[in-house]
């Protein structure tokens, strides 16, 4: 068996945006070029007519993968907390917008829902006999910069208790005995380096040009990921708050912290901004540490889903259209590196 | 995000002698329910056009002001879809070159936010806060034919 390899529909959100693929190219693109059958998707963007799509639609969407013979793996959802703008969503209410997706994901053929990060247990247990009696489960994503392993003193945006969420929510599944909640590990929690592209990006909109070029010829000589502390230290204040966030990075997990949550992950997103050439036609995203995190699954015969999650076109989207990211090609790298590190 | 693509290309145009419109799609990898949706930052060559003199036309249906689309809580925007913002502008825009400053505001987000209670009982201003995934006021140079 083994990993298995996938691709989210996300990775293709700019040609989808420009009307260059729909899903039916998407879908060619994974069975014809990639080789492999995992479809994730992101509810709003592939669904027309969303949360109620029209049986034509379901119908076009089975019968494509059958023609393609793939797998649907995860169907992202969403928390739009401020909907029904007469008051905030309560957690009951973001329950019934979990049971929709529970049910259009059932529709689709589906075997989990992607949630957000850190959903709370309530919203969970308010869903939960829908997941039961429609065989979904119910995947919560560990988004950056929430870790794994309890640690309290984590704070962010996403969820009341960042730092104790996966360890609060592997209680609530070992105190109900519950097959039908679990987790989409996001990769980007196994950071080694800032983001080459969110790099270049500030590069590029730096107002002082000079100091830009002197940041450039830097680039060259230092490590991705001691840049942003080279610079500092070469330029003591010269960088921005913003600035200084484009080349801050934080590891938030060890590969081995994967281990604590193995049997309850559902999916795995491949989280990618850059596949770069590192040696001659090899490929690899310099700022993740894949090969660390494939090497603990393959030890422990995990054999799910990792599903692209190419990244990398959003902080190219000031530029015009011949200086955009192609995300065809990305995933296409991002494959050629799973298929080295598994084995395939 | 997409910022730069926000408008399309050549859709500035005079209605009649009433105002002028022009066609948007979402600053989003995603659709979203169209109550999240709260109307625009506009500026034209210098004069801003506020929320209450917008109407936005989606989904077949008439154009509707901001006040009515903040109903539509079951009703969809799609990634796909562009749709027509109209503007209250008497006289329309004079014919030729505009410098357009757009800012796009849509409530999407990823869960509770501390700011939740206060953008319900007021909603910032387009233009005043990040909207979905634009963060600045982005200019396009248009054209009235």
């Amino acid at each position: 068996m083994g990993i298995k390899r996938g691709v989210s529909f996300y990775s293709y959100q700019q040609a989808q945006f420009f009307g260059e693929m729909d899903y039916h190219d998407m879908c060619r693109e994974l069975r014809e070029t990639l080789g492999c059958d995992g479809v994730e998707i992101i509810n709003e963007t592939t669904v027309p007519k969303y949360p109620f799509p029209t049986r034509e639609f379901l119908a076009d969407w089975h019968n494509t993968m059958a023609r393609y013979d793939l797998t649907p793996v995860a169907l992202d959802g969403f928390l739009d907390t401020l909907r029904f703008r007469d008051h905030v969503m309560t957690r009951k209410e973001a329950g019934e917008l979990l049971k929709l997706d529970l049910q259009l994901a059932a529709d689709m053929g589906f075997k989990h829902v992607r949630t957000m990060t850190g959903l709370p247990s309530e919203v969970i247990e308010w869903a939960l006999d829908t997941a039961v009696k429609l065989d979904v489960k119910i995947a919560w994503e560990i988004h950056t910069p929430i870790p794994i392993k309890p640690d309290p003193t984590i704070q962010g945006l996403y969820c009341e208790s960042p730092g104790t969420a996966v360890y609060d929510t592997v209680e609530f599944i070992k105190k109900t005995g519950t097959k039908h909640v679990g987790f989409v590990p996001d990769m980007g929690i196994f950071t080694k380096a800032p983001y080459l592209d969110v790099v270049e990006a500030a590069v590029r909109h730096m107002k002082d040009r000079k100091f830009a070029a002197n940041v450039e010829a830097m680039m060259k000589e230092v490590p991705l990921a001691e840049l942003g502390e080279a610079i500092e230290k070469k330029y003591p204040g010269r960088l921005s708050p913003q600035e200084k966030r484009s080349f801050a990075w934080k590891t938030v997990a060890q590969p081995e912290d994967i281990e604590l949550i193995l049997p309850y992950i559902c999916s795995i997103h491949g989280k990618v901004h850059d596949m770069i050439e590192v040696a001659p036609g090899v490929y690899d995203d310099p700022s993740t540490m894949n090969a660390e995190v494939i090497e603990v699954l393959k030890k422990n015969n995990w054999n799910g889903y990792i599903c692209t999650e190419f990244e990398g076109q959003r902080s190219r989207q000031d530029q015009g259209r011949e200086h955009l990211a192609d995300e065809v090609d990305q995933v296409r790298r991002h494959h050629q590196m799973l298929k080295r590190l598994i084995g395939e | 995000m997409f910022d730069r693509y926000l408008l399309k290309e050549d859709s500035l145009e005079n209605v009649e002698v009433t105002g002028f419109k022009f066609q948007v799609r979402i600053a989003e990898y995603r659709g979203c329910f169209l109550s999240l949706h709260n109307g625009y930052y506009i500026n034209i060559d210098g004069v801003e056009y506020p929320r209450e003199l917008q109407k936005f036309e989606i989904n077949g249906k008439p154009p509707r002001d901001f006040d009515e689309i903040k109903k539509a809580c079951y009703e969809h925007w799609d990634f796909d879809d562009f749709g027509t913002v109209y503007v209250d502008c008497p006289g329309g825009l004079s014919k030729g070159k505009h410098r357009v400053g757009i800012m796009q505001s849509v409530f999407t987000q990823y869960g509770w936010m501390p700011h939740d209670e206060e953008w319900i009982h007021n909603p910032p201003a387009p233009g005043t806060v990040a909207g979905g995934k634009q963060h600045d006021i982005y200019y396009f140079d248009m054209e009235v034919k």
